[in-house]
């Protein structure tokens, strides 16, 4: 058990820590694009400008906003047909247009890894508190279904006291940025803690967080905490 | 002046006295005119205040002496006699003993010490007078200040001319005594000036002065260190600055005082107030370079124990300031130097006046000061501050910088492979680097190759160029510090005058370029993006020749083909396009050349089938390379010229013939954009020659002939014709644009919309800029209201608009008319967008005033024209549709239209942004959205009253809707997150919970970037009032 897994952790420099690889280009154009050329090549220009906001790509937009100005106004302000398409467009229409992007690992790992430890300036993503292999989520994407998520964290010391806190800090900011659909689990990584049962246990007890959540001086603590949240 | 308007002068003066000042000055001045001119004796006028002076009013008496003041002052000095001074100087003498006239005597005193024929006698009477009888704490600043000025003038009379010395002798050592009774426990600041300028004069004019050097440096010394605020409406100007200056010039005056100043200042260095020290260590650096060498042989070693305490405790930053220099910023209260600097500074001062004073003393200096320093570097303790000192010390002269450099070398550069060692290596040459610039100067482009004397640093040359090129090119890719550190210094020495030849400089550019290219880490790559900028200002042919005709020749003849730089084999095209727009930004021939080369990769491409993507990439690039340097006239006539023969033949080529680029509406367009940038610059000589040839080649002749049937290539016409002189001949232009108008009307419908768009566009240029505004006028159909006819319309009507033309507000009216057609409505309603969008070929350019008739200020003048009425008939109207129609209109134009413009309109439209969201169009909602966001941002006083409006209908935009788009949610969210900033904190109390719950289903939106922002907005209500945890 004293095996030290995350002594004097290597400290990772912000940009070193696990991002989405995929580009941004989708996020930074957000309009729904009929035409998947149009994507691409905005994807194109993004690689070579990294700019958002170049004259290219304006000119660009523009061009495909002309084009389309003569595309039939899409106005019918009749109240019930309005009330009837829109249902019918959340049920089947939505789906074709708007693709899911699910929760999924990096997610998880983006909302936890900025929190602040305690007791350093860093963070538990550059301390190697939380680390993306440990996180695993398991959802269908269904809004009916029940969905979890379960991540493993390391103390930096085997006798981390301030372990609860971080497990604490971690907990309610999940709690607060994930649909109510999911369980959370959080659960100290096998071997890293010597009181690791009796941790765990204080950590996913429904009415120990609860009660926490009340004492105001610790949720000021895991306000502090959760500053540096991106 | 006889003795009967004397006294009448003598009574208007002391009636005005202190009630109109000015004629009380005015009379002075005739009585002293008369006296000038020897029809009036001062005498008479002392007898005729006789009367006066004996007054039992206190105030009689003061009002006869300020009278005889005044007039005094304004006698020229050489006007009295010996005896008339001797006589008006008793007289004052007698008169010193009255309390209530002292400030006059002592202003009378003072125009009398400037009299030239005033006797030595007299001014020792009076320095007696003032040191025996004047006692400074009883009176006012105002009173205090004028012994100050006495001095002063007997200073300027006696003591500043030679031919006075033999007098002086007498008076030296009582002046001093004076000057130090009178300026014992002075605190107003403007005597303390006159104070500390007249201690300076004394230090460096008077002799004796070694007798009284204590006294007359603890007059001084007690004010250190000064600070003063001045009050708000200070008559006098003075600034905590010019005394602080005034006191240090005065404690430096003299040698003399170098002992005591030493002494005492170190003892304020203890103090803990930086600003204290600021101004202690700018005093010390002064008191080093005036006292001079034998002062610091002295006391070196003391300065040199309290610096080094300094130094070693308070280093600014790390390798985080040195990575980022721009982040540095001083603070404004601090002098020209931070306590650091200054430290540093004085050092090396000392160093430097050691040395010239006598160098065996320096020996002893320096040899003192690195024998303490070398454990630092057996240890790598304090390495930085080590190498900052010694650094320091070598910036002096030649050969002080050969001894450090010689001394300190061996030290410490061996080259390592811990990288933790290199790192700090690296860290601390670059200090050394700086003293060599600081000694030799940086390089500039008039004089590259301008040799600089031997050095020790250039014999360690070799060996620093090894180790940096092995800490860039040896070390793991993940090293990312070191490798940043090791472009940096290159970039460094690259500005060191005369230190890296030529080859060396090539070497540079090439391990930049491979860098660059090789390396995806961010930092490293703008290091060596910002040494390439560094490299072309002073060798921009030697860039152009290593680098970017390698970046050139590596792109490949097809998408998708590897290219290979050393070992990496993925390089990709989209990289190698990138870094070539990011280097050459506003370097002339990079430029040209990068544009020429492209254009020629273009031509191959161009040719093989399915290259549409890589041709758009090409043609962006050049675009952007023409587009990003448009300003600061990178791209001169000339090279306009040169490019237009060289490229744009096959440029027309590939437009005219190859399919890649003429079936790809993106691929022409900004193709026929570059064309657009090549004849815009061109000498305005042969404008008209090119508008022929092109109106021949596109209308004429040729088998184009845009206007026989819609083709595509209406597009590059279109701008070419954006970019020709505006006051060129073209006697076709009526003609082109019915021609078009019948074009369109005619084949509108079986037209593709790029092309429909090409000849739309056309027309808007031509009645921009060709056309007159009343035949434009003519040509505007409003009883047809078929759809197409209205496009022509609006886009004739636009290019009036851009010109501000006085027709405009009634075409734009017309338009607003027709959006209450039930049929059309809507479609023009969606068509007012185009009156404000922005062609990027119709832009203003600096310095360029010919290409068209677009005004700045346009759009200001057609919201102002169109929102009033827009607002009157969206209310007066019943029916939803018509509403709905302005209301769309509305936004669409605001969506276009800078915020600043519309803060006048805020409180008419608000209401109307409010019902915006609720209409089934989400454009209209995104405009309406990002208005109420600037609002909030501008207007927190307006937000905060329809908070309980604008809460709900938030919470209502956020959810997935037909008409709530991502971007409708996005901003949704972003504005309920700005409102927690804006709006006082009990207004937003109210809506906490509620806002917390209306998000929860927003968590599990589709949209990974609108479930973030929920993320953030809800953290803030969150947090809301919650008491910060310290």
């Amino acid at each position: 058990m004293s095996e030290f897994l995350n002594e004097n952790p290597d400290i990772l420099e912000e940009n070193q820590l696990p991002t989405r690889k995929e580009d941004r280009a989708k996020d930074l154009f957000l309009g729904g694009f009929s035409n998947e050329t149009t994507l691409e090549r905005r994807r194109l220009l993004l690689k070579i400008d990294h700019s958002p906001k170049s004259q290219v790509l304006q000119d660009i937009e523009l061009l495909d906003k002309l084009l389309s100005i003569r595309a039939p106004p899409e106005l019918t302000s009749d109240e019930d047909s309005l009330q009837e398409s829109e249902e019918e467009f959340m049920t089947s229409q939505n789906d074709e247009e708007e693709e899911l992007d699910f929760i999924d690992a990096q997610e998880i790992y983006d909302l936890i890894a900025h929190i602040s430890d305690p007791e350093h300036p860093l963070s538990l993503g550059q301390l190697s508190i939380v680390n993306l292999e440990d996180i695993e989520v398991h959802d269908s994407g269904k809004q009916t279904e029940m969905a979890e998520v379960m991540i493993r964290i390391t103390p930096t010391i085997t006798h981390c006291s301030l372990a609860t806190l971080i497990g604490l800090g971690i907990r309610v900011r999940l709690e607060r940025s994930l649909p109510p659909r999911f369980r959370i689990t959080i659960l100290l990584k096998k071997g890293t803690h010597d009181s690791e049962n009796q941790v765990n246990k204080q950590l996913n007890d429904k009415e120990r967080v609860a009660a926490a959540c009340e004492n105001d001086q610790l949720l000021g603590v895991v306000s502090k905490m959760l500053v540096t949240c991106k | 002046m006889t003795p009967d308007e004397l006294n009448s002068a003598i009574v208007t003066f002391m009636a005005n006295l202190n009630i109109d000042d000015s004629k009380a000055n005015d009379t002075a001045t005739v009585v002293t005119e008369s006296i000038v001119h020897r029809s009036t004796k001062l005498l008479e006028v002392v007898v005729a205040l006789k009367e006066y002076f004996l007054s039992e009013n206190e105030l009689e008496r003061k009002n006869a002496l300020t009278c005889l003041s005044t007039i005094l002052v304004k006698i020229p000095n050489d006007h009295l006699s010996k005896n008339e001074c001797s006589v008006i100087f008793q007289f004052y003498q007698s008169k010193f003993d009255d309390q209530a006239l002292v400030k006059e005597v002592l202003e009378g005193f003072a125009a009398l010490a400037l009299m030239k024929f005033v006797s030595i006698n007299e001014i020792t009477q009076l320095l007696r007078l003032l040191l025996d009888n004047y006692q400074q704490g009883q009176h006012l600043a105002s009173v205090r200040l004028l012994p100050f000025e006495v001095l002063k003038n007997i200073f300027d009379r006696f003591f500043v001319n030679a031919s006075s010395i033999g007098q002086v002798k007498r008076i030296n050592d009582l002046f001093i005594e004076t000057f130090l009774h009178i300026a014992n426990g002075e605190k107003d600041p403007k005597n303390l000036l006159l104070s500390f300028a007249l201690n300076q004069s004394i230090t460096s004019n008077l002799q004796n002065v070694a007798n009284f050097k204590e006294d007359l440096f603890d007059v001084l010394f007690c004010y250190f260190p000064i600070t003063f605020k001045p009050p708000k409406h200070d008559p006098y100007k003075i600034s905590n600055q010019d005394l602080k200056a005034a006191l240090r010039s005065a404690i430096v005056a003299t040698p003399l005082f170098a002992e005591d100043a030493y002494s005492n200042l170190l003892d304020k260095l203890t103090a803990s107030s930086p600003l204290v020290k600021n101004d202690t260590l700018l005093t010390l650096l002064e008191c080093i370079r005036k006292f001079g060498g034998s002062s610091i042989l002295e006391n070196w070693k003391l300065l040199w124990n309290a610096l080094k305490f300094e130094i070693m405790q308070n280093s600014e930053g790390g390798e985080n300031t040195l990575l980022n220099p721009h982040n540095q910023e001083k603070s404004n209260d601090m002098g020209e130097y931070t306590n650091y600097e200054a430290c540093l500074k004085i050092v090396s001062l000392m160093g430097l006046q050691l040395y010239d004073f006598d160098k065996v003393s320096f020996e002893k200096f320096f040899n003192h000061i690195l024998d303490e320093l070398k454990p630092n570097f057996r240890y790598e303790k304090d390495l930085k501050q080590t190498c900052q000192i010694l650094s320091a010390i070598g910036s002096g002269k030649l050969e002080i910088f050969n001894q450090v450099i010689s001394s300190t070398f061996p030290l410490f550069l061996n080259n390592t492979s811990e990288t933790a060692k290199l790192k700090l290596l690296i860290m601390n040459l670059s200090f050394f680097f700086d003293s060599y610039i600081e000694l030799f100067g940086k390089i500039s482009t008039d004089l590259p190759e301008k040799s600089v004397p031997n050095n020790k640093l250039a014999e360690y040359k070799d060996e620093i160029i090894m180790i940096l090129s092995m800490a860039l090119t040896g070390s793991s890719k993940s090293e990312v510090t070191v490798r940043t550190l090791s472009v940096i210094q290159f970039t460094k020495m690259i500005k060191m005058r005369g230190f890296l030849t030529k080859e060396e400089v090539s070497l540079i550019i090439q391990y930049f370029t491979e860098t660059v290219l090789t390396d995806s880490n961010k930092n490293i790559y703008y290091a060596c993006l910002e040494g390439l900028k560094t490299i072309s200002e002073i060798y921009e042919s030697l860039v152009f020749e290593i680098s970017l005709k390698r970046l050139l020749d590596l792109l490949p003849d097809y998408f998708g083909e590897n290219i290979r730089v050393n070992d990496e084999e993925n390089i990709q095209i989209e990289t190698i396009l990138k870094i070539i727009l990011d280097f050459t930004t506003s370097r002339h021939i990079l430029v040209k050349e990068s544009i020429s080369s492209l254009a020629t990769n273009l031509n191959t491409v161009a040719k093989i089938s399915k290259s549409k993507e890589y041709c758009f990439l090409l043609i962006s690039t050049i675009y952007s390379l023409f587009n990003n340097n448009q300003n600061g006239n990178v791209i001169k006539e000339e090279d306009a010229l040169s490019l237009k023969r060289a490229i744009e033949p096959k440029l027309f080529e590939i437009i005219t013939q190859n399919s890649a680029v003429r079936d790809d509406n993106y691929n022409l367009t900004l193709l026929s954009n570059v064309l657009f940038f090549i004849n815009l610059k061109l000498p305005q000589g042969i404008h008209q020659e090119e508008l022929d040839k092109y109106n021949s080649i596109f209308i004429s002749e040729g088998n184009i002939k845009i206007l026989n049937a819609p083709t595509l290539l209406i597009i590059p016409y279109v701008k070419i014709l954006s970019a020709m002189n505006k006051s060129c001949i073209f006697p076709q232009k009526l003609n082109i644009l019915t021609e078009t108008i019948q074009l369109l009307r005619t084949h509108g419908s079986i037209m593709t919309e790029t092309e429909k768009l090409g000849y739309l566009e056309l027309l808007l240029v031509l009645s921009n800029k060709y056309v007159p505004e009343n035949n434009v006028i003519e040509l505007l159909d409003w009883n047809d209201l078929s759809l197409i006819n209205l496009e022509i319309m609006i886009w004739l009507s636009k290019g009036l608009v851009m010109q501000n033309s006085s027709k405009s507000s009634e075409t734009a009216n017309n338009f607003i008319g027709l959006l209450s057609n039930e049929e059309i409505g809507s479609f023009v309603a969606r068509l007012f967008e185009i009156f404000v969008v922005n062609i990027s070929s119709l832009q203003k350019f600096k310095g360029i005033n010919w290409n068209n008739n677009v005004k700045i200020l346009y759009k200001q003048k057609f919201f102002g024209d169109i929102f009033q009425t827009l607002v009157n008939n969206y209310k007066t109207t019943v029916d939803m549709n018509v509403k709905c129609n302005y209301l769309t209109a509305l936004s669409l134009v605001l969506k276009h239209t800078p915020s600043q413009l519309v803060g006048p309109f805020i409180s008419d439209l608000f209401p109307l942004l409010l019902q915006a969201l609720d209409m089934p169009d989400s454009e209209v909602r995104v405009s309406a959205l990002e208005t109420l966001k600037d609002t909030t941002d501008k207007h927190h006083k307006l937000i905060t009253e329809h908070i309980s409006t604008i809460v709900p209908l938030s919470l209502s935009l956020v959810l997935p809707q037909k008409y709530n788009n991502v971007n409708v949610r996005l901003i949704a969210l972003q504005l309920l997150q700005m409102i927690t900033i804006v709006v006082p904190l009990n207004y937003c109390l109210t809506y906490q919970d509620e806002v917390i719950s209306g998000l929860v289903p927003v968590l599990s939106d589709k949209k990974r970037i609108v479930r973030k922002q929920c993320i953030d907005t809800r953290q803030v209500y969150f947090e809301l009032g919650q008491v910060p945890f310290e």
